[in-house]
This record gives structure tokens, sequence and C-alpha cells, in this order.
């Protein structure tokens, strides 16, 4: 009780110490948790050092619906944080709330950063329609092909380096599968069966390399798109009947079949870049692993990608003051700036001179896909699409359940399509 | 004269003791309420008020295919939920009461315990349980149907498998509830019933079924309100799916509330489903305590 009382009472001295001080405190809620969350953690430690006229408080939590709903809940009612994460697929709802500030290009300047400063696709999907700004991109994060030497060995799909090669159509993907079944890979090609996301993302890029899309003007599948959403599905419904994908694998499992040598290849975020270096480095790893980028299996070259990205929500009714919202465009400056440490999770960064940086050139395995960011493809503009939106519900719902058997790839086709299209009208 | 003014002061004194309760109730319950009826027939987003429709909301309800799908699946889950959790709570509740001193109350806190579990750690417990490739059940429902199943993603298991934990999950409250209206039961009748040479079964349909009526009148109605109002199991097994074979209502008003920011929809949606709730279970209520009466 007494340590109790200590503590309460040195907090107490230490806050009003700081406000003393005439610090600006910014409050901060992002998604970051595991990888991402060590990573920004420091970055925000190091920020908060650096700067002692400006402090972030940072909170963390889950992304998903929940976080998006209480940003906005609490932003709309002048009780929200002075910045967050967010992921770009999800400016198009946000810009149907209005619950985000417009980022002028005197706010920019604030931060030394402008426009042309960052990948355009980025820039366009962090926009209105108008071209208004409404997010500052921070990184392109995408899917990735991982791969386990150890059942390509001796195969013409490693090079004389060790590098996987030759993998340039959708049967050179189903022979290097069948290739390292028969080497002893129980289920040669993990990604999320058993969840929203994996499922989605793999869709979607296939659906891309066909030059298809989900929703145009307001329809969903219209046209040749929905006969392109059928083969995208037979194609991932067709590696389940060969035994290449795992049945139902929730996230975590998907992940650990790969790291724990069972699957040659595994489709997931670049964001899992970090587990499989610190397990090199750990030792825990009985295998050699690469990275590429997701080959073009189809007609074009295009993968799913999506931002993060950093936002300045609306206070209410009020208004951000004019020295608040300085020091929080600093802070957004200084993160750009600091946006190779974070492309050690895996991420490419959306900053150009980070991106295109002497540094990042040496970073692996990240320079070896780092060439996705030209062709990233981010989700529909749309209020429905976007993470945590009733898109990814609908992977789940209709794509996996086709994936396992039980619906035809026309059928989930048809059902994506008509519950999609009754949410838009 | 006196009486007269004893009664006002009672009335008085009556109304002081229940206006807190009533005050707090208007205040959480009653004034949301009203305002939700009111949002329903808006086109309002989540927050901030929207232009008034008119009926347009239920309008678009009646054509939407989900709230029929949802509408089944509440149904098909009261089905395997209701009837099953009551027979089973009193068929525990009899043997329990079989028991005596500790024995019965340690036999009864274990039936008892999983009540005061959250959900999210029920959810959690039996999603591991189940869970395809580490499940620790998975080699019984092999052994059952010859191969795993993943039971959450298998349309025909879902329901079942929700209604299952579900069961195991709130029946102890059930059980408590049969105790209490079982030790009622005045032990005289049972006395005098075996002095007449009445048979077990002579004992349970002529004395316990029907003084036990009332109680399990009470278990079936609160399971039907609390049944009708599924969302939390579904929302973190099955999320609903696979393709809405476990959808409910309160799914739908969460998904249009939440992620689609159309609030005053999702108000028409749970100003149906309180509605029929409400129906429902007086009516149900109302039909036991007729067959009771027989």
């Amino acid at each position: 009780m007494k340590l109790l009382k200590s503590i309460v009472l040195a907090t107490a001295t230490c806050a009003t110490a700081t406000s003393a001080m005439a610090q600006t405190n910014v409050v901060w809620w992002d998604f970051f948790v595991g990888g991402d969350g060590q990573r920004m953690k420091a970055l925000i430690s190091q920020f908060n050092e650096e700067h002692p006229d400006i402090n972030i408080d940072a909170t963390s939590s889950e992304w998903g619906v929940p976080f998006y709903t209480r940003v906005r809940t609490a932003s709309a009612v002048g009780q929200g944080p002075d910045m967050v994460s967010y992921h770009l697929s999800r400016v198009p709802l946000a810009l149907s709330e209005g619950i985000l500030t417009p980022i002028s290009d005197s706010d920019l300047e604030h931060a030394g950063l402008a426009r042309t400063d960052f990948y355009e696709r980025s820039i366009e999907a962090a926009s209105d329609d108008e071209g208004t700004l409404y997010a500052v991109p921070f990184d392109i994060h995408s899917i990735i092909l991982y791969y386990n030497k150890s059942y390509l060995e001796g195969s013409e799909y490693l090079d004389e380096e060790g590098n996987l090669t030759g993998i340039e159509s959708l049967d050179d993907l189903n022979a290097a599968l069948a290739l390292a079944q028969d080497n002893g890979s129980r289920t040669p090609l993990s990604y999320q069966t058993g969840g929203p996301g994996g499922i989605w993302r793999i869709f979607h890029t296939l659906l891309s390399q066909q030059g298809g899309t989900l929703i145009e003007d307001g329809e969903v599948l219209p046209g040749d798109n929905f006969d392109k959403a059928v083969r995208a599905i037979a194609i991932m419904q067709d590696w389940g009947d060969n035994d290449y994908q795992p049945e139902h694998a929730e996230y975590e499992a998907s992940v650990a079949l790969f790291t724990s040598g069972r699957s040659a290849f595994f489709i997931n975020g670049v964001w899992e870049v970090p587990t499989l270096v610190d397990m090199q480095e750990a030792g825990t790893l009985s295998f050699e692993w690469g990275a590429i980028k997701v080959p073009t299996l189809l007609e074009e070259d295009a993968i799913w990608a999506d931002s993060h990205a950093f936002a300045i929500p609306i206070q209410g009714s009020e208004e951000m003051s004019a020295e608040k919202r300085e020091a929080v465009m600093t802070v957004i400056g200084w993160m750009e700036n600091h946006s190779l440490d974070w492309a050690a999770a895996g991420h490419i960064p959306a900053y150009l001179p980070t991106a295109e940086s002497e540094e990042f050139a040496q970073m692996e395995p990240n320079a070896t896909y780092a060439s996705l960011a030209d062709n990233a493809v981010y989700d529909a503009r749309s209020t429905i699409a976007g993470v945590a939106s009733p898109v990814y519900d609908a992977a789940l719902n209709v794509i996996a359940p086709a994936i396992h058997g039980f619906l035809e790839p026309e059928q989930a086709a048809e059902q994506m399509r008509q519950e999609l299209q009754a949410l838009l009208d | 004269m006196a009486m007269i003014t004893n009664r006002r002061k009672h009335i008085v004194v009556a109304m002081t003791l229940i206006a807190p309760f009533v005050f707090i109730f208007a205040l959480v319950f009653l004034y949301p309420t009203v305002q939700m009826i009111g949002l329903s027939f808006t086109n309002a987003p989540l927050i901030g008020s929207g232009e008034w429709v008119g009926l347009d909301n239920y309008r678009r309800l009646l054509s939407d295919n989900l709230f029929y799908t949802s509408l089944k699946n509440n149904g098909y889950f009261v089905l395997l939920t209701v009837v099953p959790t009551t027979v089973i709570a009193l068929a525990i509740a009899l043997a329990v009461n079989r028991l005596s001193g500790r024995m019965q109350a340690l036999v009864l806190a274990i039936f008892f315990l999983p009540y005061i579990l959250p959900v999210s750690v029920v959810t959690q417990i039996w999603a591991w349980m189940l869970d395809f490739q580490f499940g620790i059940l998975q080699p019984l429902l092999e052994w059952m149907t010859g191969r795993p199943v993943a039971v959450f993603n298998h349309p025909g298991w879902v329901m079942p498998t929700v209604a299952a934990i579900t069961i195991w999950w709130t029946n102890g409250f059930n059980i408590l509830l049969f105790i209490a209206g079982l030790r009622n039961i005045s032990s005289d009748l049972y006395e005098a019933a075996a002095l007449d040479g009445a048979s077990r079964r002579q004992l349970f349909m002529k004395i316990t079924w029907p003084l036990l009526w009332p109680v399990t009148a009470l278990v079936l109605t609160l399971q039907l309100i609390l049944q009708l109002k599924l969302f939390d199991q579904v929302y973190l097994l099955s999320g609903g799916g696979p393709f809405n074979s476990s959808y409910v209502l309160l799914m739908m008003v969460y998904r249009e509330a939440f992620q689609l920011n159309n609030g005053g929809y999702a108000s028409a949606v749970a100003l149906v489903l309180f509605v029929l709730i409400m129906v429902v279970s007086v009516l149900q209520f109302q039909l036991l305590r007729i067959g009771g009466r027989k």
C-alpha cells in the first residue's frame, strides 16, 4: 500500500514537472502489435528522447473493426487522439464518415515533406477523388512468396546462388508445388486458408493479374470481371484439391506450417519477414529460406497491396490548435525520415528518399521484392472494401467454403456479387 | 382518515424507493430505446443525425436476403438450445438434488463453474479444443466421422457446435433455478405419496413435474430470450460463416452499425429483433402458463 502510494505520488510529481516544461502532448493511437509494435515503440521512444518539447503518448490496440470504431466514435465527440495510424484501403470509408482532416501542402511543409516524396499510387490511395490528401503514407506492404530451399535443392527452381527462379506462370508454380510435394512437403503451399486476410489478398492478386477489379462504378464484378473472379477461386480450389494448401489454416497455423519446415512455399505479408529473420538468428529455423515478390502467375503483373499511413482525425466540433497540428506534423515528418527502421519490419517505405536510398537497397530480403511497389494494386476504392470491411468478411464467408469444396467457384462468385451489391445499393 | 394518510405515506415511501431505479432505467434504457426507434426511421450514420426516410429502412429489410437467412438461423439456434438446455438442466438438477451436504455443494459448484467464465474465455477454450490442426477433440471427431472436421467452417456443424458450447456455458444457471424449485417442494408430499405406494415415476409425474412447472416455464422463457440474442459466440467462433450459415440478426446490427456506418438501418434491424423477442417470449410464457394450469 505504501509502495502504491509512493508510485502515485511520484507519477503525479512527474506529471506536474513535465507540464511545467510547456511540452506539447501528442496523443497517438495505432494498431501496431507484435513485431511491428516493437519497432514502432522503439521509434516512438527515440522520438521522445530527441524532442524535449513534444511528447508522444501512444496507445496500441489490435487492428480491425474495434480499432476503427473506437477512432470514429471518440473523434466524433472530441475525445479522440491527435493522430492515428490508418490503412489506406480504409480511406474511402473514412471519407464517407468525415472523420479525417485534410492534410494541406503547408502541413506537409511543416513536416519537411512534399507529395512528390511518395509513391504516386500511395498518394492516390490517400486522397479523395478531387485529390485532397487525407493521410500521409508510411509504407507499402504486400504479400510475398516465401520459399524453403531444402525442398527445391538440385531442381531447376534454384539458380546457382540458391535463389528461387523460373516461376513465370501458374503452371510453373504448380509444377514446383508438385515437385515439393514429391520431396516430402505435406502442404507445399501454406497461406491463411481459414481466415479473411490471407484468402482475400491472394484472391485479389489473382483477380488483378487477369486485369479484373472487384468493384467498378458502384457495380460488383461487372461484365467479365465475374468470370475472372470465378477463375481466381477455381485456381485456389484446385490447390486445395491437389492437397497443396492446408485446410482451414488459421493465421498462426499457416505461419507455423512454414516455419516448422512442413511447407515448401508460403504466401503471406511482408510483415512476417522479421519472424523468419529472428528465428534464423536464434538458430531455431531448420532450413534456408528466401522471399521474392509474388510472381506473375496470370496475364498481368499485379499484386495486392495496402499501406500504413498517418492521419489526423477530427476533434469533435473543435479545431486542433495550430501549435498542436505543427507538433503532429513534426512527428510525421520525423517518422518518415526514420522509415528505414520501419522497413526492418519487412515493409517497403512509402517515402521515396528512404525507398531509393543506398541503405534500403542493401536491406534483404526487402530489396528483392521492393519492385512490387510499382505493381501494387490497392483494394477497390469503395466504402465496403478495405481492411476489416465486408469485402474481407466475404472472403472468409464465401471464398473459404469454395476453396474447401463446399461451393462451386461460380456459386461463390455469384453469392459474393449479390451480397456485396446489396450493401452498395 | 388515518388509513388514508397512512396510505399516502406508503405511496410516498414507495415512490422514493423506486425513484433511483426508475431514473436510471429511464436514462440508460428508456431514453436510448426511444432514440433508437426514432433513428430507425432515418438514414443516420453511426454518429450524428440523419434525414427522415419514413419506412424505407423497414422496406429494405424485407427485401434483404441476409435478414431471412439470419432469421432462419436464429430460429434454428433456438430449436437447438432452448428445450435441450432445459431438459439437461432438469436432469442434472434432479441428480444433484439426491446428493446432500458438501457433496451437493461441490457438484453444484462444478456445474456452475462454466457460467462465471466470460464469453471470450469460453470461446477461446473451445476454439482451441476444436482447432482443426491441433484440437484435442479432433481425434474424437475423426473417430465419429472418419476424418477431422473444421467445425466452425462446416455449414452443417457450425450451429450445433455453437449450440453445444452455449449449453455447456450457460447451463449452470438453469440448474440453480431448478434446484431452488425442487427445494420448494415439500417433502411431506413425497412421503405421503410413498405411503400410498407411488412409484418413482409416479412421484416425478404427479408431484415433481407439475409443482416444478412454474420454474420450467421461467427457464424456457429466459432461455428463449437469451438465445435469440445470440451474438458473441458466433462473432468469436465463426464470424457468421461459412456462407452465412451461422449469421444471426445481431450480427447484422453490428455490421450495419459499426462496419458500414448505417446507424438508421441498424436501428431498424435492432428494433425488429426487439419486437420479435418481446412477442415470442410473451406468447411463449402465456402458452406455458395455460399449459401448466391444465
